[in-house]
């Protein structure tokens, strides 16, 4: 009674909200700004993106249009966290998850001034 | 279209709602400026989300062509408080 692109559609979407769903657990539990950044470029990365998919399937007409936004999606979200990430970086805020900084060496003129 | 997905649709918009919420109190209580431009950025994804989940509830393709629109917006504004966050002027 469940033609394929039902079923499909259904997957994506619980895929999307459960891609979603660990992104923000990710922006509330991590304990360092860079390792949130990485979680919620998953958010918009892989759930809205499934969660297009799933539209793509459910609703008529959409092909076209999802697949646009499937693209410009995959294509911005990287480019927005690195910004974020490097705007973070200059002005100083300390990397209290990670192992060792090798940028510092590269950059030495950014100094940390908070 | 049929009753399990009409369901479950229905609660994947809840559960976005309540992640709205999340990150609005995100934005409230962040600690330094960067969490509130994290914030924001998810924010505005999760409205696209739900943007998407109202496209297949009412069962209408608009709704998909206002979220290409609002993806673009709150990417091009992500990057620019982005960059006036570290130099401290916009262009």
């Amino acid at each position: 009674m469940y033609s394929v692109s039902q079923i499909i559609g259904l997957l994506c979407l619980v895929l999307g909200t459960v891609f979603s769903m660990l992104g923000i657990l990710g922006l509330l539990r991590l304990p360092d700004v860079y390792a949130r950044l990485h979680a919620t470029g998953k958010v918009s990365g892989l759930g809205a993106v499934f969660l297009l998919a799933a539209a793509i399937f459910l609703t008529p007409l959409s092909a076209g249009k999802g697949l646009v936004l499937i693209g410009l999606l995959l294509l911005t979200t990287p480019a927005v966290s690195h910004a974020i990430a490097s705007a973070a970086y200059r002005i100083g805020i300390p990397i209290k998850a990670g192992q060792r900084d090798e940028l510092r060496k590269r950059l030495p003129k950014i100094k940390p001034h908070e | 279209m049929t009753a399990l997905i009409h369901y479950s649709v229905w609660g994947a918009l809840i559960i976005h709602i309540g992640m709205v919420l999340i990150c609005v109190w995100r934005v409230w209580r962040g600690e330094n400026i960067i969490d509130r431009l994290i914030g924001l950025d998810v924010t505005t994804t999760l409205t696209l989300a739900i943007l998407v989940l109202i496209a297949i509830l009412e069962e209408n393709s608009l709704f998909i062509d206002v979220s290409l629109g609002l993806a673009t917006l709150s990417a091009i504004a992500s990057v620019a408080l982005a960059k006036y966050v570290a130099d401290q002027r916009m262009f």
